[in-house]
């Protein structure tokens, strides 16, 4: 029914034009103005959108959406994006970031939903999206053309349940994926349906073949420890950011790091560096000129820097409802839900727009 | 299911000085919550739990259609006392899967029923020992599995003899009696939960503060709710009639849906009431308790002379247009609350902060 219902949100928002520009067209570069960061939004009227941000902070041009978004995947070469519906969601809006076109919708395949993330190969030539055949409960990776319209060329397994987060890693071909191993069904919402038994891995697939490389996965007691978020370093590792669905006392260790050849392994810190995360953390990023990495707690109000060499807890931030995070020089540029937008380096300014989860660097 | 954040917890009055005392109200809020709602409503399913492992042993010893009738009894008070507590998303309730083993649903691939199925077949001994049972699947040693164990194909062999499957149904009784005494006992103490939730502050491990402390109370009525809408009525019941599945409703062997789903109700509207949401409400905000009061009583009314088969109930326009009317007015209640209570209480359910995103 879920699925019925955003389908006819979509084809209602496709005919009505709701795709589109926000705002009258303007140039959206200038000394220093240019759009460096996107990020999905809800405005006051409870409207959906995509942002382009400058470094400071000032929110350039808008793209409508047809319901939720979450993360954005960019083609940064041919300057193009794709917005992706929220989990589970049933549209991804491409849009050009020079604005030399209209956005355009894509649909979910039949029986497939996506889960949010998506990821471009290195040329650009096709997009990679997590998504879940729901029926089987069974994660996916769907293949589109971007030479070809975005059609839909072919999908591979996740090897897991509940893909979230994606990258591709350095070698350009080796694809890391986040199996969350949470099950749900669009007709139950977003209500999880396999708490005491869900399987969460962190693997890697070679995108060219669609083939497992490596299945990672934490010790097993800690079979609750969603893992869900991911950013790569500057030497090649996968750092990866966990929620956990077991007892609200427990206080498991919450960022790891994997890599292929290696074994995954969780932070080792005094239990107490863990307390203040709600047992959520909801974006990783990683700043290979700052050899740091940050992760975000929208629940704890937390934004914490880790040294990326030593792994040691650098930094701790509050910032309410802290969630989107990106690399920016000096640090990292963070969003929130209280629609609150903290360049590195600068104060939080508050807009009429709160954040979604994610914010995608635009320039590399 | 949305998580509330306070920013700005005002409660109804203004922020406290620093090292002050609390602000009345959320401290009166949980504490209400605990001693008129949770506590209760624990030693209900803990007292019917029992009652029911001793009338399913009855049966197995000297079986008859009273002494089924007696254990069916037995599991719908037990079901319907389970119904007006789920909505305690927290707590002891929580650690080792207690949640899912009461009640695993949906079981929508119906991986719980075939092992269920399984356990008969093969009259598996260790089924019928409390002890080696809650070490298996999740599904098959709860209500669910109960169920289909004294309604289900093949239940009617329980009022001549059918050793093995009572056996098995006796040992689901024992472990369900086990675990609610486990989380009855965890409530009732004040050094436990309860005293955390009474007593949020810097050191304590699971609320840091009174707004998160009172943050989750609420979250039992916006989760209840949209857990009401979200999985229990839309599991089943379609937009259109063509697209009702009266086989994926809960407990629709035993004839318990519209009763759970009451029950459901009833212990939201119960908590609502005497954990005295209404009563802290400034003079402009009434409004609001009187809405939801009201939105309760259509719900209760529409759900009061409904078939207790589902399929009776969804077969029946009428009926069926009362069901569905149920689910519109729980999203109306889900409005309420989840933006206006919380509005008026200083609380803002997080933006970016939803399960598992």
């Amino acid at each position: 029914m879920a699925a019925l219902l955003n389908r006819r949100a979509l084809l209602a928002a496709a005919g009505t034009g709701l795709l589109a520009w926000i705002g009258a067209p303007r140039a959206l570069a200038g000394p220093g103005r240019e759009a460096a960061f996107a990020a999905a939004y809800k405005d006051r009227d409870g409207r959906f959108g995509v942002a382009l941000i400058a470094r400071d902070g000032a929110i350039r041009a808008r793209v409508a959406l047809p319901d939720r978004g979450h993360d954005i995947a960019c083609d940064r070469a041919a300057r193009r994006a794709v917005a992706f519906a929220r989990r589970p969601g049933y549209f991804a809006v491409v849009f050009d970031l020079n604005r030399r076109a209209e956005p355009v919708t894509l649909q979910a395949a039949p029986g497939r939903h996506f889960f949010g993330h998506g990821v471009f190969s290195p040329d650009g030539r096709l997009l990679y999206a997590t998504e879940n055949d729901f029926e089987a409960a069974r994660g996916l990776i769907g293949v589109y053309d971007a030479t070809d319209g975005f059609r839909r060329v072919g999908e591979f397994d996740t090897h897991g349940m509940d893909p979230h987060e994606l990258l591709l890693m350095p070698d350009g071909r080796t694809l890391a994926v986040a199996n969350g191993g949470i099950e749900t069904h669009p007709d139950f919402g977003r209500a999880k349906l396999n708490l005491a038994t869900m399987r969460p891995s962190l693997v890697f697939l070679d995108r060219i073949h669609g083939t497992l490389v490596e299945t990672h996965r934490l010790a097993a007691d800690l079979y609750q420890l969603s893992i869900r978020h991911m950013a790569v370093d500057g030497s090649g590792r996968c750092w990866f950011g966990c929620q956990y669905e077991g007892p609200r006392g427990d206080v498991p260790p919450l960022v790891g790091l994997a890599r292929p050849g290696d074994a995954i392994r969780l932070l080792d810190l005094p239990g107490e560096a863990w307390a203040g995360f709600g047992n959520y953390v909801g974006s990783v990023a990683c700043n290979p000129t700052a050899d740091s990495v940050a992760v975000t707690s929208p629940r704890g109000n937390l934004l914490a820097t880790f040294d990326a060499a030593s792994g040691e807890l650098v930094g701790r931030e509050r910032l309410e409802e802290v969630c989107g995070l990106a690399a920016q020089a000096g640090g990292f540029f963070a969003t929130a839900g209280t629609g609150a937008i903290r360049p590195a380096n600068g104060k939080p300014e508050h807009v009429d727009l709160v954040w979604d989860n994610h914010v995608l660097r635009l320039d590399g | 299911m949305m998580r509330l954040l306070a920013l700005a917890l005002c409660l109804g009055l203004s922020q406290p000085a620093e090292g002050r005392a609390a602000p009345a109200p959320a401290a009166a809020i949980t504490r209400a919550a605990t001693d008129a709602v949770i506590r209760p409503g624990y030693a209900r399913f803990r007292a019917a739990s029992e009652t029911l492992e001793k009338d399913v042993r009855a049966l197995c010893e000297a079986p008859g259609p009273a002494q089924l009738e007696t254990a069916r009894a037995a599991f719908r008070d037990t079901a319907l006392a389970w119904a007006t507590i789920e909505m305690v998303g927290f707590g002891p309730v929580r650690a080792q899967n207690r949640l899912e083993r009461i009640l695993f649903w949906p079981d929508r691939r119906g991986t719980g029923l075939k092992q269920v199925q399984a356990i008969l077949a093969s009259e598996d001994d260790t089924a019928t020992d409390a002890a080696t049972l809650a070490q298996k699947s999740v599904a098959v040693q709860g209500l669910g599995a109960l169920e289909y164990v004294l309604f289900g194909t093949g239940a009617a062999t329980l009022a001549e003899a059918d050793a093995f499957r009572c056996r098995y149904g006796a040992a689901i009784g024992t472990n369900l009696a086990k675990i609610a005494a486990r989380i009855s006992t965890a409530w009732a103490g004040d050094d436990g939960i309860a005293g955390h939730l009474a007593a949020p502050g810097p050191g304590n491990p699971l609320f840091r503060d009174e707004s998160e402390a009172v943050g989750e109370v609420t979250d039992m009525l916006i989760h209840g709710l949209e857990q009401l809408r979200a999985v229990r009525l839309n599991g089943f019941l379609g937009e259109t009639p063509d697209k009702d599945r009266p086989k994926r409703a809960l407990l629709w062997r035993a004839g318990l849906t519209i009763a759970t789903v009451k029950a459901n109700l009833d212990g939201l509207r119960d908590l609502f009431d005497k954990a005295g949401f209404a009563d802290h409400l400034a003079k402009e905000d009434r409004w609001i308790a009187a809405s939801i009061r009201f939105e309760f009583a259509q719900a209760d009314d529409a759900l009061s002379a409904l078939p207790a088969r589902i399929a009776d109930t969804l077969a029946d326009p009428q009926a069926r247009e009362k069901l569905a009317f149920v689910r519109v007015v729980s999203s109306s209640l889900s409005q309420l609350v989840g933006e206006h209570l919380t509005a008026a209480y200083g609380l803002t359910a997080g933006f970016s902060s939803l399960d598992g995103d």
